[in-house]
């Protein structure tokens, strides 16, 4: 899942969590397929930040996937062979590739 | 460091002469807090006194970072459902977002992020009050902090020799300074007078078997601190995931199911805190412009 500026947000973009009042109260709940009238709707509202699912806008200086996993493989490099800590990368790993919908 | 030069280390962190220090709120509560006498309402009027911090408190209690299930909107209330050990944890909360993120943004968000996962882990292994688990998380690094501010040269060194020579910090503190921030953390924490609850999880953290009454609690410390870093949330001066204990595996006993779940649970839990760090920056600099 993503985070985004309503701004950002195009009609089929799916919402990863529920869009919420100054309230507290849910206005819109996840799994929401957004419409251009949803999106207006959000923005009169002043709710300047949604979730959504994958990893629809990628912004400059981002890092690739490639990159991020490669991170990973560096930050775990001296624990690597720990085999607590080889699952925690493997799994931590697993849901970077999901989260950015690939 | 020559023994000379880590008691001076030591006596400028009691004095804390460039440290930020606790608000005087937490050491009058802890002594009300030992007199039978003292009712919540009184408590809550001395809280309440200092209304910035009563404030930040109600907001850090209806965050997504503690996720309390109900709204609470008194101080009393506060007190009443939550009992007085996680409202001073609070404060001690509360009062570190203040000094951490002005020294820190990266450290700040690494040690944000690390009291999220001792959360979900203390809720999860059931242990008592989770709260002041989270806030040892919060605190976990502040040796850090105290070092960069008291010794900047030294500091400048360690961080050239994680730089150069690619080292771990901790590894770069023992060769320059010949004690770790965890062990400087514990010296400033208990400088605050804070409860040994805090102090043995701070000053033990890359060694839970150096804690005498809080392996456990020293122990979820250490595994959050590993799974934080691993995640990339945030960052701790280097980037390398610590070794394991084998001391606090052992006491933690987790199947991969359980790293599953609480991997699922933290994720869900740092995108709603992301937001909230910022909120509370947004709010201080308004007060402070405003």
């Amino acid at each position: 899942m993503q985070q985004i500026l309503t701004l950002q947000a195009k009609e089929a973009m799916v919402l990863a969590k529920d869009v919420m009042t100054a309230e507290n109260r849910v206005l819109c709940g996840k799994g929401t397929v957004l419409t251009s009238t949803l999106i207006e709707r959000f923005l009169k509202m002043d709710i300047v930040q949604l979730t959504v699912e994958g990893h629809p806008i990628s912004s400059p200086g981002e890092k690739t996937l490639q990159e991020e996993l490669q991170d990973i493989e560096d930050r775990f490099s001296e624990v690597n062979k720990v085999p607590p800590l080889a699952y925690l990368k493997k799994r931590i790993m697993k849901k970077l590739v999901e989260s950015r919908g690939q | 460091m020559e023994d000379a030069k880590r008691q001076e280390f030591r006596a400028a962190l009691h004095q804390t002469k460039n440290l930020p220090t606790l608000p005087g709120i937490v050491a009058k509560l802890t002594k009300m807090a030992d007199d039978p006498d003292t009712t919540t309402e009184q408590m809550g009027k001395v809280i309440s006194q200092d209304y910035i911090l009563a404030a930040k408190l109600l907001k850090l209690v209806n965050s997504a970072f503690y996720g309390f299930p109900q709204r609470i909107s008194s101080i009393s209330s506060a007190i009443i459902l939550l009992g007085f050990n996680v409202v001073k944890s609070l404060i001690i909360s509360a009062s570190i977002f203040e000094v951490m993120e002005d020294q820190d943004v990266e450290l700040w968000q690494h040690s944000l992020g690390c009291a999220v996962v001792c959360n979900v882990i203390a809720s999860r292994l059931g242990v008592k009050d989770p709260e002041e688990v989270s806030t040892a998380g919060l605190i976990h690094d502040i040796g850090k902090v105290a070092i960069k501010m008291e010794l900047p040269n030294e500091y400048e060194m360690i961080n050239r020799l994680v730089r150069e020579r690619k080292m771990s910090m901790r590894a770069a503190e023992l060769e320059v300074l010949g004690l770790d921030h965890a062990e400087a953390g514990g010296w400033l924490a208990k400088g605050w007078n804070l409860p040994k609850k805090l102090i043995e999880p701070v000053s033990c953290h890359h060694d839970p078997r150096q804690a005498s009454a809080e392996q456990l609690n020293s122990s979820i410390i250490h595994f959050s601190d590993i799974m934080i870093r691993g995640l990339g949330y945030g960052h701790a001066s280097d980037n390398k995931v610590p070794m394991l204990s084998k001391r606090a595996w052992d006491l933690l006993n987790f199947s991969p199911t359980d790293i599953d779940e609480i991997l699922e649970q933290v994720e869900e839990k740092l995108w709603d805190v992301k937001g909230f760090s910022l909120e509370i920056k947004a709010e201080d600099t308004a007060q402070a412009t405003g």
